[in-house]
C-alpha cells in the first residue's frame, strides 16, 4: 500500500515536472532579433554543437581551432575581429597576478617570476612551432583529441591555435583601458559590489594594477643583471588555466634549461618526465630560490579563491575573474599581460554565415521563426561571455540567457 | 544464478552495440569498440594524466584512506552514542541534518579549509563514508540481544568486558554492512573529490579531464572503470561477510 502511495507521488512529480519543461522551452516571442545565451563551460561545447542543441559557441584556444579540423563547426570570427570598428583588436585576456604581501615581503621574488615569463614570452613569440609542441604536451599529452569519429591531433591544434593568439606582456595604458572596459560590463553585469562598483577610472586603476615588478624585471633584463632574491623557506604556488593562454608558463618550465644557461633564471620541474610537472624550483643565477607548486584550474574564480586564502600567490588567468576577486579584498594586484585576443565565435558546419553580417542575418531569420539561435559560451562574466554580449547588444541584438 | 548473473551484463553489451550502430552518432553514444580502445590499453598514457592503471591505483589509495579514516571515527562514536543515551540526544539532529548533504557541495569549503592537496580529498571521501557506518554501527549496537548482555553481566563480566566480547561481536554483521554500504558511498564520491582544483591524478581526475576536451569515449572508459573496481571490492566484502558472520543467518 505504502509503495503504491510513493509511486503515485512520484508519478505526480514527473507530470508537473515534464509540464513545467515544456512551458519554460518554449521561447517567449520577442520583437527585433533575439539570441539565446546558454552558459555550459568550454567541454561540452563540441558534444552540444555535433548534437544540434546549439548553434554556434565563443570559446578560447584551442576550442576555436579543433571545430573546423573535427568538421563540426568553423571558424566565424576571432574576438580581435569582432565588430563595431575593431574596437576589440587586442584585447585584454589572461594576465599575471601576484599577492600583496608577497610583493612586500620579497619583491625580488616576485621580479624574479615575472621575468621569467617575460623571457618566455618572447620565447614563444620567436618559435610558434615549438610553443604548439609544448602546449599540447602540458594539456594532452600530445595525445589526440577524439570528437565523433574524427581524430584531432593535438599538437597540430595547439599549434593552429599559438598563431591566432597575442603573446605581449607590457601593462600599456591601451591595456589598461581595455580591461577598464571588462571593468564596465562586469558593473552591468552586477558582479562588482565592493570598491571597484563605483571609482573612476584612475582609482580604479590604483586597485587593480601594479607595474612595478614588470618595470623592475624589464630593468634587470636590460642590464643583464638579476637579483638573486633571499631563499624562501615557505612552498609558494602558481595557479594557472588550462588554456594556451597560459602558455608561457608551460614554455618556460619545458624549456628551463635554456633559460637557465642564458639567462640565469628558470622554473626548474623536479620530474621533468611528467607530462604536466606540478613542483617546480625558481632558479636564480644557479642558486635555488623557492619551490613552487603548480596549481591547474578549469576557472579563474577558483584560482582567485586559493590565491585569497595564501594557498597559492600567482595566478595566470583571465582579467574578469581577478578584478571580481579584487573587488571582494583578495589582496592580489595584476602585474601583467600574458595575452591578447585569443579566443573566437564558433558556428556549426551548415551554417549559413561566413561572417558577422551574415551571422546577424542569420540570427534574424531564426528569432523571426520563433526559433532564435543558440550560442554557448563558457560562463557568466567570463572574457568570452562579456565580448559576445557586447558585441550582440552593440548589433541591435537582444541577448537572453536560455533558460533550461 | 552464476550464469544470470552475466547475462543481463552482456545484454546491455548487446543493446549499447546495436544501439550505437543504429544511432550512429558517436557524440551521442560512442561505438563498443571505441570505448573498448581505450579499456584494453590500460597502460597507455591518456592526454598526459598518466594511465588507466595509474589513475585507478591511485584512486583506491585515496578511497581506501579516506573509507578508513571515516571507520576509525564513525566505529567508536557510534557504540558510544549506543550506549550513552545522552550523548546520542545531544549529537543526533546534527547529524541528521548534516547527512543529507552532498559531499559535492563542501568542495567549496573542503579547499578553504584544508588548502589544495590529500587533506582536501580525504575529508570529501570521509564525508561520504562516515554516515552510513554510524548509523549502522549505533543500529548495530542497539539489535544485540539484551539476554546477552545481562547474561554477561550476571556471570560477572565486567563493562569492557562485555563490551568486547558481547556487544562488538553481536553488532559485528551490521557495522560490517555499515563499512560495505560506506565504501561504496566513498568510492562513489571519487569524481567529486578528485574535481578539487590541484588534483593531477585518479580515475575523477580523468573522466573531469576529459570532459574539458569533451572526450567521451574515455570518459565512458573511466565511468566502466570505476564500476569495476567498485564490484570487485564490493564482492570481497561479501566474501568475508558469508565466512565471518554466517552465524547470523543461524540465529535467525
Amino acid at each position: 500500500m505504502k509503495i503504491v502511495k510513493i509511486l503515485a507521488v512520484v508519478a505526480c512529480c514527473a507530470v508537473l515536472l515534464a509540464l513545467a519543461g515544456c512551458v519554460a522551452s518554449t521561447p517567449p516571442v520577442q520583437s527585433g532579433t533575439t539570441v539565446g545565451i546558454l552558459y555550459t563551460g568550454f567541454g561540452t561545447m563540441p558534444t552540444l554543437m555535433a548534437t544540434k542543441q546549439i548553434d554556434g559557441y565563443i570559446a578560447w584556444q584551442p576550442f576555436v581551432e579543433v571545430a573546423p579540423m573535427a568538421g563540426f563547426g568553423k571558424v566565424l570570427s576571432y574576438t580581435g575581429d569582432l565588430p563595431p570598428d575593431a574596437v576589440w583588436k587586442n584585447h585584454p585576456c589572461c594576465v599575471l597576478a601576484a599577492r600583496e604581501d608577497l610583493m612586500a615581503r620579497s619583491p625580488d621574488l616576485v621580479n624574479a617570476v615575472t621575468a621569467a615569463t617575460i623571457l618566455s614570452t618572447r620565447y614563444v613569440n620567436e618559435h610558434q612551432e615549438e610553443s604548439g609542441a609544448i602546449v599540447a604536451d602540458w594539456l594532452a599529452g600530445k595525445g589526440n583529441f577524439t570528437y565523433g569519429n574524427i581524430s584531432v591531433s593535438s599538437v597540430d591544434a595547439m599549434t593552429r591555435a599559438i598563431y591566432t593568439v597575442k603573446f605581449t606582456n607590457e601593462p600599456t595604458d591601451a591595456w589598461e583601458n581595455g580591461i577598464l572596459k571588462f571593468m564596465a560590463a562586469q558593473r552591468d553585469l552586477g558582479v562588482l559590489k565592493g570598491p571597484l562598483s563605483n571609482s573612476t577610472d584612475d582609482a580604479s586603476k590604483a586597485l587593480i594594477f601594479d607595474t612595478g615588478p614588470y618595470r623592475a624585471a624589464i630593468q634587470m633584463l636590460e642590464g643583464k643583471r638579476i637579483v638573486t632574491p633571499a631563499p624562501e623557506t615557505r612552498q609558494l604556488g602558481i595557479g594557472y588555466l588550462m588554456s594556451d593562454h597560459d602558455t608561457a608558463l608551460f614554455v618556460a618550465v619545458k624549456k628551463w634549461q635554456y633559460f637557465n644557461d642564458t639567462y640565469g633564471i628558470a622554473l626548474k620541474p623536479r620530474d621533468p618526465t611528467q607530462s604536466k610537472p606540478d613542483l617546480v624550483d625558481l632558479l636564480v643565477n644557479g642558486q635555488k630560490v623557492a619551490e613552487i607548486k603548480l596549481v591547474p584550474g578549469e576557472f579563474g574564480g577558483p584560482l582567485m579563491q586559493l590565491a585569497s586564502t595564501d594557498t597559492i600567490q600567482f595566478v595566470l588567468v583571465g582579467n574578469p575573474p581577478a578584478m571580481a576577486s579584487i573587488d571582494k579584498g583578495n589582496p592580489v594586484k595584476i602585474l601583467m599581460a600574458l595575452n591578447t585576443e585569443g579566443s573566437g565565435v564558433v558556428v556549426s558546419s551548415d551554417a549559413p554565415a561566413s561572417d558577422w553580417p551574415s551571422f546577424l542575418q542569420w540570427a534574424k531569420e531564426r528569432s523571426d521563426a520563433g526559433k532564435p539561435l543558440r550560442i554557448a559560451s563558457p560562463g557568466k562574466g567570463s572574457i568570452q561571455d562579456i565580448l559576445l554580449s557586447y558585441t550582440l547588444k552593440s548589433s541591435g541584438v537582444t541577448v537572453k540567457e536560455v533558460q533550461v | 544464478m552464476r550464469r544470470l548473473s552475466l547475462a543481463f551484463p552482456l545484454l546491455i553489451l548487446l543493446a549499447w552495440a546495436a544501439g550505437a550502430h543504429l544511432i550512429n552518432n558517436e557524440f551521442i553514444l560512442p561505438r563498443l569498440e571505441s570505448v573498448a580502445g581505450v579499456l584494453l590499453d590500460p597502460l597507455a598514457d591518456r592526454l598526459g594524466t598518466g594511465s588507466l592503471i595509474e589513475n585507478a591505483l591511485r584512486s583506491i589509495e585515496r578511497v581506501g584512506m579516506g573509507f578508513l579514516l571515516a571507520a576509525a571515527v564513525a566505529i567508536p562514536l557510534g557504540i558510544a552514542m549506543a550506549r550513552f543515551r545522552r550523548l546520542n540526544d545531544l549529537l543526533d539532529s546534527t547529524i541528521q541534518i548534516l547527512r543529507p548533504i552532498p559531499p559535492l557541495a563542501w568542495l567549496p569549503l573542503s579547499l578553504a579549509w584544508f588548502k589544495i592537496g590529500l587533506t582536501s580529498i580525504l575529508f570529501i571521501i570521509f564525508l561520504g563514508a562516515f554516515f552510513p557506518i554510524l548509523l549502522n554501527t549505533i543500529d548495530g549496537v542497539r539489535g544485540v540481544k539484551r539476554t546477552w548482555i545481562e547474561v554477561a553481566s550476571t556471570l560477572g563480566a565486567r563493562e569492557r568486558q562485555i563490551l568486547f566480547r558481547v556487544i562488538l561481536p553481536g553488532a559485528a554483521p551490521t557495522i560490517w554492512t555499515g563499512l560495505r554500504v560506506g565504501f561504496g558511498i566513498a568510492w562513489m564520491c571519487v569524481v567529486a573529490a578528485e574535481m578539487l582544483p590541484g588534483t593531477t591524478s585518479g580515475l575523477g581526475y580523468l573522466i573531469m579531464y576529459a570532459f574539458n576536451f569533451g572526450q567521451i569515449q574515455l570518459i565512458i572508459a573511466g565511468m566502466i572503470l570505476i564500476g569495476l573496481i567498485g564490484l570487485m571490492i564490493d564482492t570481497l566484502f561479501r566474501k568475508i561477510e558469508a565466512k565471518r558472520f554466517a552465524w547470523r543467518e543461524l540465529e535467525r
